[in-house]
This record gives C-alpha cells, structure tokens and sequence, in this order.
C-alpha cells in the first residue's frame, strides 16, 4: 500500500497534476512562468565532417540562456550564449608543406566555439511541474580550430551561421520555487568550415546535451 | 534553498574553471619526438651518386662546439649511412670528392629562435670551411621552430656539385630531429627517427 502511494505521488509529480474532484477545481502543482534564465553543463559530441577533424565528445562547455513567455501563448522567446571545447590528440601524423617540407609528429586538435543565438521555444504545458518543449535556435557562431605540433599553434577563426532544433524539458522544483532544472538535447548544423593541409571540412555538425539550473520568473 | 544556492556557485566555479580557451595539452606533445625535413625542390637528388659523411656528432653548446663519440653518435651515423646506401648512394671518403656532404650536428644549448643555419656563427662551431669551402646557404626560404629543446639533432645535406662562384655550398636537405639526442630515448627511437627523415624525402634517391 505504502509502496502504491509513493508511485502515484511520483507519477503525480511528472505529470504536474492532481485530482480535486471535490472542490470541482483541478489545480496543478506547477505554475506559468513569465521567463526563466538558465546556466548549464553542456556536453558536445561531433558529428559528420566535424567527427573527422575531433572525435571525441567533450564535456568542457557550458550555457548560458534566457527565456520570455509570450503572454497568451505557450510559445518564449530568447537567447543562448555557449562556451565550448573540444579537442583530441593524435599519434604521429605526417603533415607535408610547401618547398618540400615535411613534418612527423604527434599533434593535438582543438576547436574552442562560443555560439549567440536568437531562440524561440514552444512549450507544450507550460504551467506543469514538467514541462516539455521544442526550439529552434539561429544565430551565428564563433570558431577557433586549433591544430598543435610541437610548439607550434596554427589556427583559424572563423564567424559562421548556425542552426539548434532542439528538444527539452523545464522542470520546477516546486510549486513555491523559483528554482527549476532544464535538460536539452539538440542538434546543431553550422556553416564553419576546417581548412588544414588542403581539407576542407565543411557544415560541421553537432550534437550536445545540457543540464542546468534555472532560475524562474512568475 | 541553500544547497541550490551552493549548487549554482559551484557550477559557476566549475564552468569558470574550465573556460580556458587551451586544453591542458599533454606533455608528450613538447616531449615526443618530432621530425622536421625541407629539401630543395629544384635539386634532382637523382643526379648525384656518392657522399661523404661526418664521422661522428658536432655538440652545440653554449661553450662551443664539442666533437662526441659514444655509442649512440655512432648508432646515429651508422643508420644515415644505411637509409643513404638504401636509397642508393655510395659513401666514399670526403678526399675522394663525392657528390653531397652530410653534417650532423646536436644542439645542446637553449634558445628562444631557432633556424637553420643559426649555429654556422655561433662562437665556437666548428669552421664554415669545414668541408674546405666558404660557408653555406639555403637554396630555398628554412621552416623553423619558433623554439626549440636541448638535444635536437640536425642532419644537414650539402652539394658539392652546385658551389656558389663565392665559394659557398648550397644545403640542399635538412632533417631536424626534435628532442633525439637525450637519455629518454631508446635505441629503436633513434633509428626510426632517422628513418623517418628518408621516409618523408623519398626524393632523395639516385638514379644512378
């Protein structure tokens, strides 16, 4: 019996609703807010071209993000700004140049990425508990690819158009409480290029995984 | 309340942590042995048939240079002569005028800007006219380390076939072998090193 009540209060808990039959009311758990900011880990993991340049997914990142309900609607408006690295060294490679140079050696990549992005989310039951949602994010996105050898740097910048479908959740943490949670995954697609040693590595691709704290407005 | 409060200082903390733009680069990447080779375009390599070579290894130094034989300068010697024969030259006495000449040569001092042919003034190396000319030139604009460690090891190809009118030779093939020649490395690194000078210049073969 004890077991049973404990599973309806969680079930009850991620659905954000309870029963009031008897005051004829169906109050929630959750509340609308009217914006939330967020501050997350976010953990990368490169895909298509991007794979070929770093392999590795990288947990070194983080997001900064803001949303405005629109009133009246279920849809927010905002921003994400991210910090983010990945990088993967390599065993000895032979790297050949111009006027017959040549260079044998271990070597280390990097690409240190710090996107701003416009958002627009649309939350499907906003005043819940657990509140599920779907965004686009375009903006552009500032790229450092950094190749190491020995003690030399050689690297390129570039500023490139980017696009974040993403899915995720808002989670309040009560019913009083300002506090909140945001889980994130999303794809990103990027018009930034690699261009080493004669290889270009074009529309690198991405996919991440955020957790953050939030901090939510009525 | 309190402990979301420490939570959201805490990734703060983490996040501000990790902002280093650089990854904490491993030290193998300065450490590990690395294997730098120009040569000049515009020499047919496969013209040319005999060479003469050092018979050990000039230190560098920030006294001087030092002529070392030990064990290891003899493995480095012996295993030039070997890729050379493989590509098909013949070694011959330096009297016996052969076609290119090889230096090799061990930095042992510290400095902050390195290029090739830095050393050819530096007090105490040995003399420019060690081969019995004026000194030496690149043909072609040297890649350099921006810096480099103690124990690079330096493999210089002259031609003697191609001498200025002012009486200098051309270096037609440098190999910069970065940390070689200290006590970390075996044998086996020595010598695979070398090789892989040759294996990344397969231009440098006879055709004779």
């Amino acid at each position: 019996m004890k077991k049973t009540f404990i599973i309806l209060m969680i079930g009850l808990l991620f659905t954000g609703t309870v029963s009031a039959q008897d005051q004829g009311t169906k109050p929630t758990f959750g509340y609308k807010p009217s914006s939330y900011y967020s501050f997350g880990w976010n953990t990368l993991w490169t895909i298509g071209d991007f794979n070929k340049w770093v392999g590795n997914g990288s947990p070194a990142g983080f997001n900064l993000g803001g949303r405005y309900f629109i009133p009246g609607t279920n849809f927010a408006a905002g921003f994400n700004i991210q910090w983010q690295r990945v990088w993967q060294d390599y065993p000895q490679q032979t790297f050949y140049g111009d006027n017959g140079v040549a260079l044998t050696a271990m070597n280390y990549r990097f690409t240190w990425m710090v996107p701003f992005q416009a958002a627009i989310d649309y939350y499907f039951i906003p005043s819940k508990m657990i509140s599920p949602y779907i965004s686009l994010g375009i903006g552009g996105d500032y790229m450092e690819h950094h190749l190491l050898i020995q003690d030399l740097d050689i690297y390129k910048t570039r500023w490139d158009f980017s696009l974040t479908p993403e899915i995720g959740v808002l989670i309040k943490f009560g019913a009083f409480s300002n506090f909140g949670a945001n889980i994130a995954f999303n794809y990103k697609w990027t018009t930034n290029q690699i261009d080493f040693s004669g290889n270009s590595l074009k529309n690198l691709q991405m996919l991440q995984l955020r957790v953050g704290l939030c901090y939510i407005l009525r | 309340m309190k402990i979301l409060r420490l939570t959201f200082i805490a990734l703060g903390i983490f996040a501000m942590v990790s902002c280093t733009k650089y990854p904490p680069t491993s030290s193998r990447l300065l450490e590990d042995l690395a294997v730098l080779t120009q040569y000049d375009v515009n020499t047919n390599f496969g013209l040319y048939k005999t060479y003469s070579i050092v018979d050990t290894v000039y230190y560098i130094t920030d006294k001087g240079t030092q002529k070392i034989i030990s064990a290891n300068t003899k493995i480095i010697i012996n295993q030039i002569i070997a890729d050379m024969n493989a590509r098909g030259f013949k070694q011959v006495a330096k009297s016996a005028k052969p076609d290119l000449g090889i230096n090799v040569s061990a930095i042992k001092t510290t400095t902050t800007v390195y290029y090739p042919g830095w050393y050819w003034g530096y007090p105490g190396y040995y003399p420019p006219d060690w081969w019995g000319y004026n000194g030496y030139y690149y043909p072609y604009y040297p890649t350099y380390y921006t810096s480099y460690s103690a124990g690079t090891l330096v493999i210089e190809m002259v031609n003697f076939k191609n001498i200025t009118p002012a009486g200098d030779l051309p270096v037609v093939w440098d190999a910069i072998i970065r940390g070689l020649v200290t006590d970390t490395h075996t044998t086996t690194d020595v010598t695979n090193s070398i090789d892989q000078c040759f294996t990344q210049t397969p231009s440098i073969k006879t055709s004779l």
